[in-house]
């Protein structure tokens, strides 16, 4: 088997890395995909024990939830869950995910 | 009676009885012969092409009968049966791998005189072909259990057989083709490597059926 | 059960630090193979893919005897998450070795590779555990009846390495082999280290998996103790790591 040209060789090389590559940007996409997926239904989630709560007039709010009008009952996605923090618990990060 | 000898002539007696299995896949074999005649356009086989259109057919038709091996258990609530006997549960296992092993060497005691007098020139391969057989039966009954067991009790029973089932006998028809070949030569029988092709159907034929007796206890847990 | 996310970003962050070493050794360092010339390089990405997706698939066949032993959901979860991220490697590996066998021999497959044919063989079997899985409904039985089948594919891929290296045409010498024996130290290292970044990828990927399992097993939970309404359409059953 004699060897390729370098250029030509550089070719096929340089087809395997970019392979390799995009693999690896697929799988990171396809992650993301999830990862939206999940935010999404953390903040439905989130909306939804809102207005189970709100009903008790002084009730304080969920421990972690910034900004939010106890008073008021809540009746779509609050804009003040944006941040990271807004469902209860001591961050979005699984650090504090709870045992299972 | 032990357990594995009733179940195992449950079995050979209801297909006696019913002729379900065997009859279609040596019907089939048959066949498939013929459209392999037209497909490859020759009227005699040797080597290679030989070995290779006989393993083929005789794993197509042993196919429909490990789909329908577990069926009447399915339905009829065998597993219940055996869940609730006081047995040993791989009881089963080895005797439906029994009753496939029959159905398998009724299939090729029918299939491979066909073949020979369809597509050979002398029957000079047909006994040593006979030990290959056996322990290619063994493995395929091994294995083919195992996934119908697994198969019978999902949706797409039917699709999932052959799907998981080919690509997990694939070393077993290298081997059996890989001893056949040269029993097909055309100058006559051969025996390049045949000691080699039958350690490793061995081979596979201990570990499926070691895996098989070993996790076939969980399949039967409900 | 610890959170799966803990330890993701140092792991992340070792992976990086080691693929790139493991580039610019490839392309800087490595001298030029004497044989193959430049097309050799492939072999550092692809070689450590499959040793690495290989022992991947024993993995989670040895997982899957630790879920049928204990009978514990999340050792399934952790077998099904080793054989899909060993899948995806094996895409890659077929995938690269389909290229340096156009590079090598003009055609864009070749049979007389027998690693690459056993390869293709071990990725068509475990391309059935997913349509074997989601057939069965029951999500104890789905999680059991993988296991069996993850027990057995394990046990199926020395045999089936052995087999087809046996295979009567194989006329030509196995490039694969001669490749790795024999290497010179500067090959060795860049070889090394290509192989650890590889493997590092493989569990990085596993974690990555596992924790966004966790977080949407978090999220069906929170979901049960919320008695919230569940999300529509259908939604097939698949391996929870708890």
């Amino acid at each position: 088997m004699p060897a390729l040209p370098l250029g030509e060789a550089g070719r096929y090389v340089a087809a395997a890395y970019i392979v390799f590559l995009v693999l690896i940007v697929v799988y990171v996409a396809i992650m993301a995909a999830k990862l939206q997926r999940i935010e999404r239904e953390l903040r439905e989630l989130a909306g939804f024990a809102e207005t189970r709560q709100n009903p008790v007039p002084t009730g304080r709010p969920a421990a972690g939830v910034r900004g939010v009008d106890p008073t008021q009952p809540q009746t779509g996605p609050d804009p003040n869950l944006a941040p990271p923090e807004a469902v209860g618990g001591p961050g979005a990060t699984t650090r504090g995910a709870p045992d299972v | 009676m032990s357990a594995f000898a009733a179940i195992l002539a449950k079995d050979l007696r209801s297909e006696l009885r019913t002729l379900q299995s065997v009859p279609a896949m040596a019907l089939f074999s048959v066949t498939t012969f013929v459209i392999f005649r037209f497909g490859l356009d020759r009227t005699a086989l040797f080597g290679s092409l030989a070995a290779g259109v006989l393993w083929a057919t005789l794993l197509f038709a042993a196919v429909l009968g490990i789909n329908r091996l577990f069926v009447a258990e399915r339905e009829e609530g065998g597993f219940d049966a055996i869940r609730l006997a006081p047995i040993d549960r791989t009881a089963l296992f080895a005797a439906k791998a029994a009753a496939l092993l029959v159905y398998l060497i009724v299939l090729e005691l029918i299939a491979v005189p066909i073949f020979a007098l369809f597509f050979l020139r002398s029957p000079a391969a047909l006994v040593p072909l006979a030990a290959v057989a056996l322990l290619a039966d063994l493995g395929l009954a091994a294995t083919g259990t195992l996934i119908s067991s697994m198969a019978v009790n999902s949706r797409a029973r039917d699709l999932l057989v052959p799907l998981v089932l080919l690509p997990l006998v694939v070393p077993l028809m290298i081997a059996a083709t890989g001893a056949t070949e040269p029993l097909m030569a055309v100058g006559g029988p051969g025996y390049h490597r045949f000691g080699t092709w039958l350690a490793i159907l061995a081979l596979y034929d201990l570990i499926f059926l070691l895996v098989g007796y070993a996790v076939f206890d969980f399949l039967l847990e409900d | 059960m610890t959170s799966f996310g803990f330890g993701l970003k140092t792991l992340s962050t070792a992976t990086v630090v080691t693929l790139t070493a493991a580039l610019c050794l490839v392309f800087f360092y490595a001298p030029l193979d004497a044989n193959q010339g430049f097309i050799q390089k492939i072999f550092y990405l692809h070689v450590p893919l499959a040793m690495t997706a290989l022992t991947g698939y024993i993995v989670g066949g040895l997982l899957a005897i630790a879920h049928l032993r204990t009978g514990e959901r999340r050792w399934d979860a952790y077998s099904y998450v080793s054989i899909h991220i060993s899948v995806i490697f094996s895409v890659a590996v077929l995938i690269t070795g389909s290229i340096w066998a156009k590079a090598s021999w003009g055609h864009w497959w070749v049979w007389e590779e027998p690693t690459l044919v056993s390869f293709l063989i071990v990725f068509l079997l475990y391309a059935t555990y997913y349509p074997f899985r989601y057939a069965i409904e029951d999500p104890e039985r789905q999680a059991r009846y993988a296991s069996v089948f993850a027990v057995t594919a394990g046990a199926f891929v020395p045999l089936n390495f052995l087999a087809v290296r046996l295979t009567p045409s194989l006329v030509h010498p196995r490039v694969l082999a001669t490749a790795n024996g024999g290497l010179p130290n500067s090959m060795l290292l860049t070889f090394l280290v290509c192989l650890a970044a590889i493997v590092l990828l493989w569990i990085t990927l596993v974690k990555f998996e596992l924790t966004a399992k966790s977080a949407s097993g978090q999220v069906k939970r929170l979901r049960r103790a919320l008695d919230a309404p569940a999300p529509n359409g259908p939604s097939r059953v698949a391996p929870e790591v708890g």
